[in-house]
């Protein structure tokens, strides 16, 4: 994430003494950032992967500019209806991402740990954890999240909401694909639509939902049409884009702003060269932040990264007519939902979707289910054609890193699959 | 017939015993993880790990789990495809306890008695359902408690031992208290499923679930003595509540953490022998040696260096030894001894009365006691000044923090978990690396130029990281600097903890290094006392509480 990185010094040692002032440094810093993106966007990537960067900025700055009309969430929880409530996503994964970007990661962390959360909770967690203990992060109107995927929510949004004094939201979404699972969710989804009016003051309208949720089943439709495209195509990519686009595609989801930008993907593919070089899928976060994996597949004609597991939520299939269950269908059918062979099998589809030659599954450093899954994982891609490289690593904390390593075995990986042969056309 | 196990105590164990299972907790320590490695990541939480290795070891074949966390989650994916057991199951419990979890509750069990009847060719059986309930009794009596993540047998029984009271286990899949209502008389399957789904959604919530708030009421109860908060490495649910724990707790209270493996035992040891000391005074018993000379000896067994302090009947320091360890605790500490009476002029017959401490304490058989490093070091230094108030040693294999009171007690400490980082050994290591002594390396890094920042905690990585420096040209200086700050931010972290304040004093062999002394102080913005007795001053609490032992009257 190329924001400049000097001042995170100052939002770290300030974040002690003077939290308010560190907190308006941030905010001043990444607003420049922003008019650099628009100003002087990077030239290399594709149209929609500029925007996307606006966008994305867009969004984390709202909560430091209108932190009270803002709700602290986890990546997957549906955002239609907070959209409808009048509220803006304040995404805690992504904002961990930014901070560490910004290079103000190493004294919240240590903050988090001084306080007694363990030293392996994941980073995305405790990062932001450690940043709302010391005072960096604004209080938000209120707080809500979902089971999936990760015990950290449980953990992390209890203790913020008791932090702030904030009202809090949780949605459980059990492991098992039923319909009365889907029922179960939905109904909390109600809840959670009498829980946001109340909170907001603001009526949620049935028909605004509906289409609402219509506009979430295009966008899905429409990226996993770009997907299948890019398949024998050549776009440059960066690290920080295929993630950007798996937070937006939760977070932003049912915006127009999202629909732009998967309609703008499609028309920046039409356009796009044919293929060059090797195309990577990546399972799970990115580290953005490393030099070795930034110089292997940032930027390059030999390998780019063609999707990130994140940015698929579930096949589009659900009706945007019962918005309460389609909701819930995305969140029970979820790729990451379940046992993990459904995320195993989603993620051999969509990397074979998207042309992919071999597909790394990045063990970020406190991701229990990611790393419980790797060696099955491994197996399973194998089997389906598909070189897999676990790399073990950490998307937020450079004290994880190892970069030597990951050098040596990303380096390892893709000379290993230039020997398998030519580029695989489709 | 095997045995049916479980983790969690969720688990419908009642209905499964009507099933004609025979259930049992599965809880053991395995030596090691070897098996478990092979096919799962290590950094899974070390019970995941534990339940992996007994099922490839092949001791388990029927086992009931519940999608407690993620760790148990990627255990149950990795054991569907070893294809290891009999049976296997994964219970989907929900998060939060209303009438709908209620519902989809029935429906998990329905769906369990189906799939293990099949599996057992058995059907229902109301009466052994009924026979299962057992209520559960508990004492009356002072106790200790353990609480969080759950404890592996061997580590409870050890604690059991090393406490003055009796120690219940209430973490976890032990406090369990299903039964403590008789099923009703009449109703079929169905009802009494709902009802016992009520059950089991009724007891004590543990971390996992949405709303913990009853939690509470297992650190206040009123004859609570103590708590000793154990952590599994690679688990987070518990740290999260020991944050609030540790504020709000009225008793002592100890964090430990365990791997689930048999071996660190040695290191925690320490630490609960520690804690007991703090909670009952039992070493304080043995006051009626009589007085002979007037001679007290203290001896620090230490993993590198043994250290003896002889003090006369007026408290003074008539000598003080250091020698390396060598290959047995036993020996240096014989040698160690004879080395300081024949230093002092004295025979062992001139000691009346002598305590041991440190690692090998209870390895040596020449004392007359032996009491916790932990306890002697804050007896030392504040015989070395009394207005200490926390003392950080540094040793060479692991560092502590302890907070005293006005009075030299111990009010809390922490030492630092098995991780090389933020010792001795870190830095002797990194010296090797930069091919230079600990000793000059003491004398570097007071001069520096560049503020590099080591960021890697990790000793192996950090090594990396040395040698690129190292690569790059960077000065030795800056580079000392560097590492200097990485084991002052990792100290400090721990003072931090405890509540560490002014006034410090710095003890154990790093407390002679002059450039990370420094370093230190800036970090915690405070002035470090070092007494040139620091590394004595383990073996002086020890001779301190050696004339404790003896009537002087
Ligand atoms: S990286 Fe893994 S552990 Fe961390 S927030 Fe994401 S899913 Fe949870
Ligand atoms: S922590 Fe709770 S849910 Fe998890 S195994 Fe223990 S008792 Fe069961
Ligand atoms: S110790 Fe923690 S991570 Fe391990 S099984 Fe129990 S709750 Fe899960």
């Amino acid at each position: 994430m190329p924001i400049v990185d000097t001042f995170g010094q100052f939002v770290e040692k300030w974040c002690d003494t003077a939290p308010q002032r560190a907190r308006w440094l941030l905010k001043t810093g990444w607003e420049a950032q922003n008019l650099k993106f628009r100003f002087l966007p990077d030239r290399r990537l594709i149209p929609a992967d500029r925007y996307l960067a606006r966008l994305m900025m867009d969004t984390m700055l709202r909560p430091l500019q209108h932190p009270e009309q803002c709700a602290i969430i986890s990546v997957f929880t549906p955002c239609e209806l907070l959209q409808e409530a009048g509220l803006s996503p304040y995404n805690a994964e992504a904002f961990s991402c930014y901070l560490s970007a910004s290079r103000a990661e190493r004294g919240l962390l240590q903050q988090a740990e001084n306080a007694g959360v363990s030293e392996t909770l994941c980073s995305y967690h405790k990062t932001f954890l450690g940043a709302a203990q010391k005072g960096l992060l604004p209080k938000p109107r209120c707080i809500v999240y979902t089971s999936l995927m990760c015990d950290a929510n449980l953990l992390t949004f209890r203790t913020l909401a008791q932090m702030y004094g904030v009202p809090l939201f949780a949605i459980d979404v059990p492991l098992r694909q039923t319909e009365d699972n889907v029922k179960y969710v939905a109904g909390q989804l109600r809840e959670l639509a009498a829980f946001l009016e109340e909170v907001t003051g603001r009526k949620i309208d049935a028909q605004s939902l509906r289409t609402r949720v219509g506009v979430s089943r295009r966008t899905l439709e429409k990226f996993q049409r770009f997907q299948r495209l890019r398949a024998g195509r050549y776009i440059p990519e960066d690290l920080v884009s295929p993630l950007y686009c798996g937070m937006t595609n939760n977070i932003l989801l049912g915006t127009p702003q999202e629909e732009k930008y998967v309609d703008m993907l499609l028309r920046d593919v039409q356009s796009a060269p044919p293929k060059r070089g090797k195309h990577i899928y990546w399972m799970h976060t990115i580290p953005f932040w490393s030099g070795a994996v930034n110089d292997a597949l940032s930027f390059s004609e030999k390998a780019q990264i063609v999707g990130c597991e994140l940015s698929q939520a579930c096949p589009p299939d659900f009706d945007p007519e019962e918005p309460y269950e389609a909701m819930a269908h995305r969140l029970v059918y979820h790729f990451l939902n379940g046992s993990v062979n459904r995320r195993i099998e989603a993620g051999i589809r969509h990397a074979k979707e998207a042309g992919a030659d071999g597909v790394v599954w990045f063990d970020h450093w406190g991701c229990k289910h990611t790393m419980g899954a790797a060696q099955l994982a491994k197996k399973q891609f194998e089997a389906q054609g598909l070189p897999l490289l676990i790399l073990d690593g950490d998307g937020c904390d450079r004290s994880h890193g190892g970069e030597g390593q990951t050098a040596t075995r990303l380096g390892a990986f893709l000379e290993m699959l230039d020997q398998a042969g030519g580029t695989r056309d489709e | 017939m095997n045995k049916l196990y479980y983790v969690c105590k969720y688990t419908p164990v009642e209905l499964l015993t009507a099933l004609g299972a025979d259930c049992a907790n599965l809880n053991g320590m395995p030596q090691g993880f070897d098996r478990a490695d092979q096919i799962a990541h290590p950094n899974l939480c070390g019970f995941g790990k534990a339940v992996l290795e007994q099922v490839m070891a092949g001791e388990v074949k029927e086992l009931v789990l519940v999608n407690c966390c993620d760790t148990i989650r990627s255990v149950y994916d990795i054991l569907a495809d070893s294809g290891k057991l009999d049976f296997l199951y994964l219970m989907d419990m929900l998060r939060s306890d209303g009438t709908c979890s209620r519902e989809r509750t029935v429906e998990q069990l329905r769906d369990l008695a189906a799939a293990y009847g099949v599996y057992r060719g058995a059907a229902f059986d109301i009466q052994a359902f009924r026979r299962a309930f057992q209520p559960v009794e508990r004492g009356m009596e002072p106790y200790i408690s353990v609480l969080g993540a759950r404890m592996g047998k061997q580590l409870y029984d050890m604690v059991s031992k090393a406490m003055p009271y009796p120690v219940e286990n209430d973490t976890c899949v032990h406090n369990r208290s299903v039964g403590e209502a008789p099923p009703p008389e009449d109703g079929d399957f169905d009802s009494l499923m709902d009802w016992y789904a009520g059950e089991l959604l009724r007891q004590l919530p543990c971390m996992r679930m949405m709303d913990n708030t009853g939690r509470k009421q297992l650190y206040r109860h009123p004859n609570l003595k103590g708590i000793i908060y154990h952590t599994v490495k690679f688990c987070d649910f518990y740290s999260f509540e020991y944050m609030q724990v540790k504020q709000e707790a009225a008793v002592p209270l100890l964090k430990i953490e365990s791997d689930y493996t048999l071996q660190s035992s040695g290191q925690l040891l320490t630490r609960l022998d520690a804690f007991a000391e703090r909670i009952g005074s039992h070493w304080q018993e043995g006051m009626e040696k009589k007085m002979g000379k007037g001679y007290f000896a203290g001896i620090d067994s230490g993993s590198t260096s043994t250290d003896v302090v002889i003090l006369d009947r007026d408290g003074r320091i008539v000598t003080g030894v250091i020698l390396p360890t060598g290959a047995g605790a036993a020996a240096g500490a014989e040698r160690a001894l004879e080395e300081a009476l024949s230093h002092a002029g004295l025979k062992r017959e001139d000691i009346d009365a002598m305590v041991t401490t440190g690692y090998g304490r209870t390895a040596i058989d020449q004392g007359d006691k032996s009491i916790t490093e932990i306890t002697c070091h804050a007896r030392g230094a504040y015989y070395l000044d009394p207005a200490v108030r926390t003392v950080i040693d540094i040793g060479g294999q692991d560092s502590k923090v302890i907070r005293l009171d006005e009075n030299g007690g111990v009010v809390n400490f922490v030492m630092n978990d098995k991780c090389a980082a933020g010792t001795g050994r870190f830095l002797e290591m990194m010296a090797r690396t930069m091919e230079t002594s600990l000793d000059q390396m003491s004398h570097m890094g007071l001069k520096y130029h560049e503020d590099i920042t080591i960021s890697s905690m990790c000793t192996v990585f950090a090594e990396s990281e040395v040698v690129s420096l190292i690569a790059q040209n960077k000065a030795p200086d800056d580079i000392v600097h560097g590492l200097n700050k990485a084991v002052a931010s990792k100290t400090a972290a721990l003072v931090k903890r405890v509540g560490g304040e002014e006034r410090y004093m710095m003890t154990g062999g790093v407390s002679k290094n002059e450039s990370l002394v420094k370093t230190l102080e800036e970090k915690l913005g405070a002035a470090l006392v070092v007494d040139e007795n620091a590394q004595l001053c383990g073996a002086l609490g020890a001779a301190l509480f050696a004339m404790d032992m003896v009537d002087r009257s």
